[in-house]
């Protein structure tokens, strides 16, 4: 190697599963070339655990209900959600209207937790863990009001085929207007939080862009696609449950800021902007919550002989806080047991889209990049750098990588 | 683009396939006060004419959306369900279209659609693994979900000697299985 | 009682070998504000090497058994292993996958077992304090 000749190599990091700040396993495995990513391969299947097989050949439909509740935590209202309306559309059993109004002011509930649990951990992912707490902390009202609707915090067993199992009366709605009102009263001090401060806004801005035409083709679903432009949400584009009355319109940034980039800034002012829907939403429906019954069929055991007799295939899409939800159920007459049930969460979209936001960028904007997708999946824990040409491992724990990326927060603002 | 009713996008699709479109069904259910419909149409196509399917989808509605496949084992045929929607992005007016194509077990193999939607590559790779099509084109070969000591020619949908053998099943301690 | 053996407070690592993610937001949200454990001196480190408390949830799934073994020899002695919700006590509702390594109890030696699904920020805490209390008690006895 002459004098003044600086070889070039690249070294494949692995990033292994595990993140500390939470959340389901997944393994990247990056291409680096000194601090730039040049290309990424995303590893899956750390929380593969058969539900839809399970489904398949072990439970009746009500069972599966409960199983489909846990596939993800965050998001355990979407997929009940999704294969309830697959059941009742091969069913052709009509959910009183009650019932859907009922389900659409659930479903944003969780929207707003949701939101408020990614702005944590984005915020801890640049390195200011006063945002996260204060984020999750504001995130309890909701989880309170949640409990005292429904019962529990997070699987909250309140879908059933045909309606809900429980009913909002007259005596709570005082309770979730004070809830509502409170996040009324503190959003614009979130806006300034999270879009005037001036370190997020050097970190996130034009930092993991995914332009529209990518989007679309590698359909990029929910607040990620919205952020580049694709205006695809359920609630607007497909009539389901009460949404259809209420003309709801996906929120893309240029409602705030006139532009679309399909950065990180973006998605954060998509969530932002949509918790403010959802507070909308919600009055909406407790104003015009017609009465009624909340159940279609209320006893289980009929239901299940209804079940077991029919003969029909339907789908159910549902638009979860990251993107559409799809369920497709075929029931078969006589059989106990689904006969074909095939779940499509959001995130397994939105990944195929993460080389493409990732690739260009440095290693140290890795996490965050990767956290404004809003995986339903963890990031990182052990970084195995590899050396190419002599095959030598060094180690890195998760620390080192989440350091480099608080580093680099403490690098800009000096 | 202009949109079509679902009568009309059946139509579309028997003057392009001609016979290859075995049948097609039209779902419709009013929702909510405002009684809106929601609509799915369900296509059967004979798998000679499924590349001109998707080509055809593709003409309806610029990067169409691909939900996922959906699969079954239905006895000597492999069923798969392309879940598309098309007119999204516009209040109230998405159409859902399921295309179902059968595919023989003597001859398990499907044509990739990966060149006309890149993002069906997931789904694709997650149909070779669980049902064990073979996908002719696919640029990505590997696993998606099964752990790589897997075994081979095991394929956990299956119901015939291909699926999921008793002793694989993880029955805890103490109890008798329940599925079978 | 007079907590005396440890010098410092616990530090907590927690693992996720499969889970659906609802235990990880519980332990996640037992630390915010709301309830607060950090004021206990317990915190979250990214490495089990200083660790002295595993959290671990989920049914194990194939793929995370050899992580799992290999954190749990990382992490030094004493150390007391926290199994939390249902799945990692004994399935959960995904028993009989065929994608399973049986419940964590199969795989690591644990102590205390948390169930729920998920359980709550307080069953947490209080199974970290009875984690706490066991291995102040292993201490006075000289060890394992």
């Amino acid at each position: 190697m002459a004098i003044g000749e600086i070889k070039k190599t690249s070294y494949s990091i692995p990033v292994g599963p595990i993140h500390p700040a939470l959340k389901e396993p997944v393994r990247l495995d990056l291409t680096i070339d000194g601090e730039k990513v040049i290309d990424v391969d995303v590893v899956l299947g750390h929380i593969h655990r058969g539900i839809e097989w399970l489904g398949m050949n072990r439970n009746n439909p009500i069972q599966t209900l409960y199983l489909a509740e846990r596939i993800c935590g965050i998001c355990n209202i979407c997929h009940p959600y999704a294969f309830v309306m697959a059941v009742e559309h091969a069913t052709e059993i009509v959910p009183p209207l009650r019932a859907e109004y009922i389900r659409a002011i659930i479903c944003e509930l969780e929207r707003i937790h949701s939101h408020m649990l990614w702005a944590g951990v984005a915020a801890h992912e640049i390195g200011f863990d006063t945002v996260f707490y204060i984020a999750w902390r504001v995130r309890e009202n909701v989880m309170d009001l949640i409990e005292y609707i429904t019962g529990n915090r997070i699987t909250k067993g309140i879908f059933t085929i045909g309606g809900m199992r429980r009913d909002i009366t007259e005596e709570q709605y005082p309770t979730i207007r004070k809830c509502l009102d409170y996040y009324k009263g503190i959003y614009d001090q979130l806006g300034k939080i999270f879009l005037n401060d001036r370190t997020i806004i050097m970190r996130t801005k034009n930092v993991g862009i995914l332009s529209k035409e990518d989007a679309l083709k590698l359909l990029t679903v929910g607040p990620t696609g919205r952020a580049s432009g694709v205006a695809k949400d359920v609630r607007q584009d497909q009539p389901y449950g009460s949404y259809a009355d209420l003309g709801i319109k996906a929120q893309t940034p240029d409602l705030l800021t006139g532009t679309v980039v399909g950065d990180v800034y973006d998605r954060i002012i998509v969530r932002l902007l949509e918790i403010k829907q959802s507070i909308g939403i919600i009055e909406q429906c407790l104003e015009k919550m017609p009465s009624g019954p909340i159940l279609a069929e209320p006893k289980v055991a009929r239901m299940l002989n209804t079940l077991k007799k029919t003969e029909g295939e339907g789908i159910g899409r549902a638009e979860a806080p990251r993107g559409e939800v799809f369920h497709y159920v075929r029931l078969e007459s006589g059989r106990d047991t689904l006969a074909t049930w095939k779940v499509r969460a959001p995130t397994y979209a939105n990944l195929m889209a993460i080389p493409k936001i990732l690739i260009g960028g440095q290693i140290a904007d890795v996490p965050i990049a990767f956290a404004s997708v809003d995986p339903c999946l963890s990031c990182t824990n052990r970084v195995v750098l590899i050396e190419r040409k002599t095959n030598r491992k060094s180690y890195l724990t998760d620390k080192d990588l989440h350091e480099l990326s608080v580093g680099k927060t403490r690098k800009l603002k000096c | 683009m202009a949109i079509l009713s679902p009568q009309a996008v059946v139509d579309s699709f028997k003057t392009i396939i001609g016979d290859s479109l075995i049948d097609s069904r039209i779902y419709e259910q009013p929702v909510a006060v405002k009684k809106n419909i929601f609509r799915t149409i369900w296509l059967t196509v004979k798998r000679e004419a499924f590349r001109k399917a998707i080509e055809h989808i593709c003409k309806l509605q610029q990067y169409p959306h691909l939900a996922v496949i959906s699969m079954a084992d239905r006895g000597d045929n492999i069923e798969l369900i392309y879940h598309f929607t098309i007119y999204f992005a516009q209040q109230l007016q998405e159409l859902s279209l399921g295309l179902r194509v059968l595919v023989p077990k003597s001859d398990p193999r499907i044509p990739t659609i990966t060149d006309l939607i890149p993002g069906a590559i997931f789904t694709e790779r997650e149909a070779q693994e669980m049902i064990g099509v073979e996908v002719v084109g696919i640029p990505d070969n590997r696993r998606l979900f099964l752990p790589d000591d897997f075994p081979k020619g095991v394929c956990p949908w299956r119901t015939d000697e291909k699926g999921l053998k008793p002793d694989m099943l993880r029955v805890l301690p103490g109890r008798q299985p329940k599925s079978g | 009682m007079n907590l005396t053996a440890f010098k410092r407070a616990l530090w907590v690592y927690h693992l996720n070998t499969g889970s659906c993610n609802g235990c990880d937001i519980e332990i996640l949200a037992a630390l915010t504000p709301r309830y607060d454990v950090e004021r206990f001196g317990i915190r979250l480190v990214g490495t089990p090497r200083h660790a002295d408390v595993l959290l671990v949830t989920g049914p194990v799934i194939k793929q995370m058994v050899p992580r799992l073994r290999r954190i749990y020899e990382q992490t030094p002695d004493p150390k007391a292993v926290l199994v939390i919700g249902s799945c990692g006590s004994e399935g959960g509702v995904f028993y009989e996958s065929y994608n399973l390594a049986g419940p964590i109890d199969q795989i690591i030696p644990v102590d205390v077992y948390i169930p729920g699904c998920p359980p709550r920020p307080e069953a947490i805490i209080e199974g970290v304090a009875k984690a706490w209390v066991k291995l102040e008690m292993v201490q006075k006895q000289g060890g394992k």
